[in-house]
Order: structure tokens, then sequence, then C-alpha cells
């Protein structure tokens, strides 16, 4: 009784917050009709878009063609960031090997490589892909080191007491104990690759969602542009359940916060 | 060197930095001796152990299993750590194979060993939960399980009983025992409790302050299971309990 007075009060007070957040946008809406359309245009708009296909893309195609190189960048980044991560953790020598070079490219953002970028790859699938590896993989190496060096040195010695190999303390020690913290760098990773994808699709494209709103700015159709990035949102916010349901699944024994 | 003597300890030193922990320590531990080590706070019980098991190098001096360094693929260690030490991302009955598994025996003795070692410390409900779910006392008794479990030659073990209510203490008391007396086990186990040290132990090593040396070690010549009421018993207990006032 008691708990679903509970769980409407906490519905109550999200209904509330969305309402209230429709309402201000629609006064801000009808007094600047040309800069801000209001709620129901965009909504509007959005049923459009989804009616008939934009440069020959329908809008799930638009969304999807974004989620696939945030995607595949993610698993590029996976492939380098762990192992290397592993292994600069694991070792003081590697890491005072890449370390140093880490540090350095750490800071540029992804987007400062776009000349870079189009220089070598030209401005297709390939250099897209790239520059979100570029962001992805630094959160990616930068768990993966954290978490290797957090293990329980306790836990290493039980391994060592029962005489597993190196690579069984790695593989079955390391490894679990640094997934909880692998997991939360690659979730960043994908959040983060969200944001670089929509730079790189404005600076060329023909799909994706930052293809969109460079559609709806060059048309000065400003509803198109806001429809894009609720897109973003929602699209972004539907990651962030699925990954936590992922983390739930890989790391069963992770205490749950909540 | 003579068969019997399952761990020498020759002159050994170990300082970290400028420390010095244990100082010219010597004694032999016998072939399938149960041994309690009781000594003030800090005083290197811990560390001793984990020279034992070749987990940190000593200053100087040489300790000895069977005669030679220690090696677990040659020697079938188990070691109870003194703090939590089951492995979160495996459930109860991985933790209590993992020994086991580490060490390839056949998958029939292992569902054996477990099943028992599980029925003796009470695990046999929570085979499937995690670490995380269980009570301290409950963690603990899988690290115990997973040592038990191997039928270890040499048994370390490092306060394990420290988070147990007397009841559980108690028992797990003559658990240790009856598994010492099944395998013919050397037991070497460290306790702040000196009634546990003279329930347990046929001989009682007791340390001195840092730089640490052996200030005495006690005979505890009485037949198992004892009795804590046994005035003999009382009579002992308050021997070491003097010889530890000087602490
Ligand atoms: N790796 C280390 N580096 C520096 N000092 C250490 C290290 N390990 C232990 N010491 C010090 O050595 C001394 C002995 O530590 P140890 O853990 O062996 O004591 P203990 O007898 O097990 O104590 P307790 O009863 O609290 O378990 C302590 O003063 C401790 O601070
Ligand atoms: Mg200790």
């Amino acid at each position: 009784m008691n708990q679903t007075k509970e769980i409407l009060k906490t519905i109550g007070f999200t209904m509330l917050s969305i309402g209230l957040f429709l309402v201000l946008w629609t006064f801000l809406a009808v007094r600047n009709p040309d800069f801000l359309p209001s709620p129901l245009i965009c909504i509007e708009k959005l049923g459009q878009m989804m009616g008939r296909p934009i440069s020959r893309v329908s809008l799930g195609g638009h969304i999807l063609s974004s989620l696939r190189r945030v995607l595949l960048a993610v698993f590029f980044a996976t492939l380098i960031g762990l192992p290397l991560g592993l292994a600069m953790g694991w070792s003081r020598k590697v890491n005072a090997f890449v370390a140093p070079i880490f540090e350095f490219l750490r800071p540029i953002p992804p987007i400062a490589w776009i000349p870079l970028v189009i220089l070598w790859f030209g401005v297709g699938e390939v250099s897209k892909v790239f520059l979100v590896t570029l962001g992805a993989y630094v959160p990616i190496l930068m768990n993966t080191v954290t978490g290797v060096k957090m293990v329980p040195p306790v836990l290493l010695n039980v391994g060592r007491i029962y005489k597993a190999s190196n690579v069984q303390i790695l593989r079955e020690i390391v490894l679990p104990a640094a997934l909880p913290a692998i997991f939360a760098g690659v979730k960043t990773a994908v959040s983060s690759g969200w944001m670089i994808v929509l730079a790189a699709e404005m600076m060329a494209s023909r799909s994706g969602v930052g293809f969109l709103i460079n559609r709806g700015m060059e048309a000065y159709d400003v509803a198109m542009i806001i429809v894009g990035m609720c897109i973003i949102g929602v699209v972004g916010y539907l990651i962030s359940i699925v990954l936590t349901f992922l983390e739930r699944r890989l790391c069963p024994w992770k205490t749950n916060l909540e | 060197m003579s068969d019997n003597v399952k761990v020498q300890v020759r002159d050994l030193n170990k300082s970290f930095g400028s420390l010095q922990v244990l100082k010219d320590v010597s004694f032999d531990i016998g072939r399938g001796e149960f041994v309690c080590l009781v000594g003030p706070t800090g005083c290197g019980k811990t560390t001793f152990l984990r020279l034992l098991t070749k987990l940190i190098e000593p200053t100087s001096g040489q300790i000895l299993i069977d005669g030679e360094p220690a090696d677990p693929a040659k020697h079938n260690l188990a070691f109870v750590f003194q703090e939590p030490s089951a492995f979160p991302w495996l459930t109860v009955e991985q933790n209590l194979r993992y020994g086991l598994e580490i060490k390839k025996r056949d998958k029939d003795f292992i569902d054996k060993q477990v099943d028992s070692v599980a029925k003796i410390l009470g695990l046999d409900k929570c085979l499937k939960a995690y670490p995380h779910e269980l009570s301290v006392s409950m963690e603990q008794r899988v690290v115990i399980g997973r040592s038990f479990a191997m039928n270890p030659d040499l048994l370390l073990m490092d306060e394990p009983y420290g988070q147990m209510d007397i009841k559980m203490r108690y028992y797990l008391e003559d658990q240790v025992i009856q598994l010492w007396k099944a395998t013919g086990s050397t037991v070497l186990f460290i306790t702040h409790n000196l009634e546990e040290a003279v329930y347990l132990a046929q001989r009682i090593l007791i340390m001195t302050n840092k730089p640490t040396t052996i200030k005495k070690i006690m005979d505890v010549d009485l037949p198992y299971p004892r009795n804590i009421a046994d005035p003999r018993f009382i009579e002992i207990r308050k021997e070491v309990t003097d010889l530890i006032k000087w602490w």
C-alpha cells in the first residue's frame, strides 16, 4: 500500500517535471516563433520526418546509421583500450612506456583531429568511425588501468597460494575484479562516442542524426534541428538504460547502490 | 634433516625499510603438528605467514617447508587470510571449488569435497549466492571452506574466527581439529584469543613485541577434545596469559 503510494508520488513528480518543461518551452516559443518552434510544431515535424525519407534514408535509418558508427568505434576502442589498459595496470614497465604518449594525446579533443582525419581518410565512414574511436578509447583505457591497480592484493595472493599461473591470475582474478570499472569505462565511451559522432556527421555526411541537424540548418528549418536534438537526447537515454541492464547481467556480483 | 619436520625456520629476519619486524627467529614445526601463534598486535604474525608462503622475501635467514623453499606447485598449501578474501565475482560454490580447480583435481573429487565442506560449514543452503549477499561470518566461512576443501598438507589460518560469534567459534574450533585429525595436515593458526590457542594447539608460540622473537614455546599436553573447565586447562591458560602480560 505504502509502496504504491511512493511509486505514484515518483511518477507524479516525473510528470510534473516534464509538464513544466513543456509549458516553459511553449511559453518561450509563442514569443519567438521564428527562433523556437513550439513543442506541437516539433511533434508535427517529427511525424513528417517519420512519414517520408530524408535524403532517401528513413528516420530510423538515420538513427541506426549514427548508432552503427558509435558501436563500431566502441568495439575498436575496446579492442585497443582493454588489452593496453590491462598491460599498463599490470606492469610498471609497460605503463612507463605508454603513459607519456597517452597523457600527451589524451587532452587533444577528437574534434581537433578532424582536418588530419579528412586528409588521411577523406570524409567517408572510416574517418567518422576513426574520430569516434579516438574519443572512445580514452575512458576505456583509463578505467581499465585504474580497475587493475585497484584489485585487492589479497585476492592476487589467493591466486599465488594456489599456484595460479600469471595468465590464470590475469584472466580469472584481475579481469573479473576490474570488470565493473572496465564496464563503467565502456559506458562513458558510448555516451561520449554518441557526442563525437554528431560532430563527425555534421562535418560531412549523408546520413545520421548529425546530418539531420545539418540539413535543418541549411534549410532554415528550426523544428528539424530541434527534433534532431531531441532524438539525440532520447537515444542517449535509451542507450544508458540498455547499458545499465547489460551491466547487471555481466556483473551480477556488483552491489547495486540504489 | 629429519623427516618429521614440516616447517624449519632459521635465523629469520625481516625489515620493512628501517622497521625491523622479525629478529633472528628460529624454530621447527613438526609434520602433522597443530601450532598456534600468539603475539601482540603488529608484531609480525601475518608477516611470518607471508614469508613462509613466499609472498614476500626475508631480509635474511631461511624458512623451509619439507626442507625446501615454499613452492605452491609442490606443497599443498591453504591460507585463510586475515582480511576478506572470497572472490566477489564467484558464487559460494565456485569459491569453494577454486583451489581444487586451479590444481586440476578431477570433477568427482571436487564435487565430493565441496559437498562435504559446504555441509560442515553450513553453506549448503546458499551455494548459488554471491559473497556480498552473505554476512561477514558466512563470507569468512566460504574462505575457510575453500581451504578445507583442499585437504592441505599445510594449513595456515590468520585469525580466521575473529568475526564469529562465540557459538560458531566453538563449533569451527572443533571442525578444524576434526579436519586436522582426518587429514594429518600441519596447521599453523594465528589467534588473539588465548583460550582458543589453548583449546586448539599442541604447542603455542608466544611472540614478543617488535623487533619480534619467540618469547616462549608452550607445550599443551592435554588430550582432545579439551574441556575449557578442566583445572589443567585453566592453569595453562593462566600461564600463557601471564607470559603475555608483559606486552
Ligand atoms: N608491506 C609492508 N610494508 C611496511 N610495513 C609493513 C608491511 N607489512 C607489514 N608491515 C609492518 O610490519 C609490522 C607487522 O605487521 P603484521 O601485519 O605482520 O602484524 P600482525 O602481527 O599480523 O598484526 P595483527 O595482530 O594486527 O594482525 C607492522 O608494524 C606493520 O605495520
Ligand atoms: Mg595480522
